[in-house]
């Protein structure tokens, strides 16, 4: 289900060009530092286009801290990142946003005294996505009725499903072709965690690539196409779900935590 | 209690201090100097007690120095008390009016913090002025304020060797006191309340009885030194809260390093120095000042003694191959 | 009857332009989390340049002085946050450094003040010498010239907040920095444009008010601790707030004056604040803090 109007389809250029190039989201080997503690070590990862990619692995062990410096707002130490064939070290998160990537944080951080509308107009400031700044609201709005209904509504108020929606929502007005997303289902219900997924679901179905951080294997082993595992700074795991379902050791780890 | 090295150093410059009369007795411009250091060091390091240590912003210290003066000048003036007596009331004032100020701030943080307690400092310059009926001498001050007397012999404004060690008897007791109130439990919880006042409060630690007793302390040594200057230039006026001092102090704190007493003290020593070798341009003196306050905060936030250790670190670091960083990202 | 009215308006016109100035610094402090201590002299060289071009050397009209002072203010607002501030905003304790260094700035800019211009006072003409006659008493051209720049400055303000994109950009680094970071607003930018424009505002603000008050270099300290009284009053992080206060403050001084003389001014503030901390620290209208 395609439900973006024209003006936000991927022109044949782009199209032409990615056939090309596979690779969306390459890190490579990054090493990354709080202070003088190593958080990250040598950690490699890559989405390739349109892909949904998950990271797992228990809390505390640098998941969110990938997230964060992928997207430019933690320094690297050693190492690459590349975003759709150009380095992205070392630029700042607008240009970061610019180039086509959006992180939606576990917490959020929405302008809790702004409305709806006004949270979402800012999802589309970056200057790629003024132009299809109301084919990216219909889009949304067809995606999270509930945000419709709300429009006028300060974010403050919203309830956890919805400010969660919310926060994809401001993504997605971005025009991203690549979306972070770190644990979107912390906090809801289990009704509310399997419509966020399906909607993540269908975000992906429309060409953007995500990259999931979720602590829990199962809920997602139905649709990411791979995933990866992270200790203690180090991924320990790259592959599909049901390989890493089939792991033992990896089994006790992603399901003893659950 | 630990005796650091930093400690052993300022108590070997004390004792050098304490012969340094016997080269300059006959130059009361390099002892005058000296006493004005001590004056300043002995202000500084309150103020480093409450910034510093308890992480305070407060902005009142000249308005206690000020305070001290003036109780101490006033008393001495008008009920006759002997200058000793007089220099207790001046710290007594000024540690009550630093509590109340404690009490008045007590929820206070950060920038509101400093706003009010310089809200102090600027409303007492009008308040001594309208002051006048009850003797503060409006906004010429008060003059003649009789000198300190030891066993009979009479400090004069000529001798300047018995008001040096006066002073200097004076600083070592604040200093030894400062010292001993940052190593006791009483520094600990000033520090828990400065670097993590939530869990500090979840532990039991009652971070308003602490600040009201920085501030009461920090008062009453600032109010002491205010009215030793008081004797020693026997006068006060409001001229006293001029920005351009409130700021040279501050500067002297700065540049001296938050936090770390006794290094703070070097910031005394720079500014003093820097002082008197702009005297020549007393016009540029202020600007001059204005903009060394905002290139140390932003080349050596953490103070002059800070700057060049690391400086002497990062060198060795160097050698030793450290970490290479990459460009930073913005945060 | 006359007087009460008079000074009521008189009041009024002084209010307008506390408000005008309490909202830049709520402006400069709401959105980058700094408080310019060197507010007070941005005031105070508002008032000087207009001096400058309007008495000094040139004898411009006032219109010249808006249209320098507005933009000069603005870059001067712009250039110290990114030369003193943003390197400051790096380090740890940022908080109080930027508050010395700002405090250092309010002494440089002072100083250089009265090198440049004398430590007398001097002033400047009223913007028109007319007054308006209204039944039996006079009201001041001035004064209402005061007022409405105030109101439609407010105003231009407010609209530029709500309905700008840069304006809205500013709101939302005020609300949550990282999120702002996130959606790939520049916040840096934001913050040197509320610097900027903070600096417009009181530069306004000083040269409509000191026709009425005399123009010296160290003038601007209460120009700061009046604005931030009616901040801390009204209610830190509520504008509506802050327009109360400033009228209810401003009409309360003009009366005091009258009554107890300028002396008291300050500790008239002065009180206030000390009272709205023991009795009400949130303010009339404060959302936070």
């Amino acid at each position: 289900m395609d439900l973006r109007g024209k003006s936000c389809k991927i022109t044949w250029l782009e199209k032409f060009i990615w056939g090309r190039v596979k690779i969306m989201l390459e890190v490579q080997k990054i090493d990354v530092f709080y202070g003088e503690i190593q958080i990250l070590k040598e950690v490699s990862l890559r989405v390739n286009n349109g892909e949904f990619v998950v990271l797992l692995g228990p809390n505390g062990h640098g998941k969110s801290t990938l997230l964060k410096t992928i997207c430019g707002l933690h320094p690297v130490e050693s190492g690459n990142i590349n975003f759709c064939g150009s380095s992205i070290i070392g630029l700042s998160p607008q240009k970061i946003v610019a180039s086509g990537l959006i992180y939606v944080a576990e917490d959020r951080h929405l302008f809790p005294e702004m409305t709806v509308m006004e949270n979402l107009k800012l999802g589309a400031y970056n200057f790629r996505a003024r132009d299809k700044i109301d084919e990216s609201f219909d889009f949304v709005f067809q995606l999270f009725p509930r945000l419709g209904e709300r429009k006028k509504q300060l974010a403050s108020t919203l309830s956890g499903g919805e400010s969660q929606m919310l926060a994809l929502g401001r993504g997605i007005m971005s025009c991203a072709k690549f979306m972070a997303i770190d644990e979107p289902s912390l906090g809801l219900s289990p009704l509310l965690r399997a419509d966020v997924f399906e909607k993540i679901t269908l975000i992906n179905k429309n060409g953007i690539g995500i990259l999931l951080v979720e602590q829990n294997i199962e809920r997602v082993a139905a649709f990411s196409d791979r995933v990866y595992l992270m200790e203690d700074g180090k991924i320990v795991f790259a592959g599909t779900a049901d390989d890493a379902l089939k792991n033992k050791h990896l089994k006790e780890v992603l399901l003893g935590i659950s | 209690m630990r005796i650091d090295r930093e400690i052993i150093i300022l108590l070997v410059i004390l004792s050098i201090l304490a012969f340094s009369p016997l080269f300059f007795h006959d130059n009361p411009y390099v002892l005058h100097f000296l006493i004005m250091c001590l004056i300043w060091s002995s202000v500084v390091a309150a103020w480093d007690l409450i910034v510093g240590y308890a992480g305070i912003f407060s902005f009142g210290q000249l308005a206690f120095f000020t305070i001290g003066a003036y109780a101490a000048g006033m008393a001495s003036l008008y009920l006759g008390l002997s200058p000793w007596l007089g220099i207790l009331a001046g710290g007594l004032l000024a540690g009550l009016v630093g509590v109340l100020l404690g009490v008045a701030c007590l929820n206070l943080k950060g920038v509101y913090m400093a706003l009010v307690t310089f809200g102090l400092h600027l409303v007492l310059a009008p308040l001594l002025t309208l002051g006048r009926p009850i003797g503060t001498g409006g906004s010429r001050g008060l003059l003649g304020i009789p000198e300190l007397e030891l066993g009979g012999y009479c400090f004069s404004a000529l001798e300047k060797v018995p008001w040096f060690y006066t002073i200097l008897v004076i600083s070592f007791l604040s200093f030894f006191f400062i010292f001993f109130i940052t190593r006791s439990s009483y520094g600990l919880a000033f520090r828990s309340l400065r670097d993590a006042e939530p869990f500090a409060r979840s532990l039991g630690v009652n971070g308003y009885k602490y600040k009201v007793v920085v501030f009461g302390i920090s008062a009453f040594i600032t109010g002491i030194i205010g009215a030793f200057y008081a004797f020693y230039v026997s006068s006060v006026s409001p001229r006293m809260l001029g920005l351009d001092t409130f700021l040279m102090v501050m500067i002297m704190l700065i540049i001296g390093g938050v936090g770390r007493f006794p290094r703070v003290l070097a910031g005394v020593l720079f500014i003093s120095l820097l002082n008197e070798f702009l005297r020549p341009v007393e016009q540029f003196r202020s600007l001059i000042f204005g903009a060394v306050v905002i290139f140390s905060i932003i080349l050596m936030p953490q103070g002059l003694i800070a700057f060049f250790e690391n400086k002497f670190f990062q060198r060795k670091k160097n050698l030793a191959g450290g970490k290479k960083k990459l460009k930073d990202t913005q945060l | 009857m006359h007087t009460l009215l008079e000074i009521l308006i008189g009041g009024i016109a002084n209010s307008s332009l506390y408000a005008v100035m309490a909202i830049g610094l709520a402006l400069v402090y709401g959105i980058s989390k700094v408080f310019n201590w060197a507010y007070g002299s941005f005031f105070t060289w508002g008032a000087y340049i207009a001096w400058f071009l309007c008495v000094g050397s040139f004898q411009f009209g006032y219109t010249i002085a808006f249209i320098v002072v507005i933009p000069v203010m603005f870059l001067l607002g712009l250039s110290v946050e990114k030369i003193i501030i943003r390197p400051l905003r790096r380090q740890k304790g940022w908080e109080i450094n930027t508050m010395m260094a700002t405090l250092g700035l309010a002494l440089f800019l002072d100083s250089l003040a009265r090198l440049c211009f004398g430590p007398y006072m001097k002033s400047l003409p009223l913007f028109l010498e007319k007054n308006i006659q209204l039944g039996s008493f006079v009201i001041g051209l001035h004064e209402i010239i005061m007022f409405l720049t105030s109101i439609i400055m407010i105003i231009l303000l407010e609209v530029f907040l709500q309905k700008t994109w840069t304006g809205m950009c500013m709101r939302a680094v005020s609300q949550d920095k990282i999120g702002a970071r996130m959606v790939g607003i520049p916040a840096n930018k934001m913050f040197g444009y509320a610097f900027g424009m903070s600096a417009s505002f009181v530069g306004i603000a000083g040269i409509l008010l000191s026709p009425k008050y005399f123009i010296t270099p160290g003038g601007g300290w209460d120009v700061l601790i009046k604005s931030y009284v009616i901040i801390a009053f009204g209610g830190v992080g509520s504008m509506k707030g802050t327009l109360y206060g400033a009228f209810i403050l401003g009409i309360m001084e003009s009366f005091i004056v009258y009554q107890f003389g300028s002396m008291w001014v300050m500790i008239f503030w002065f009180t206030t604040l000390l009272g709205t901390l023991i009795i009400r620290p949130k303010g009339l209208l404060g959302t936070w803090e």
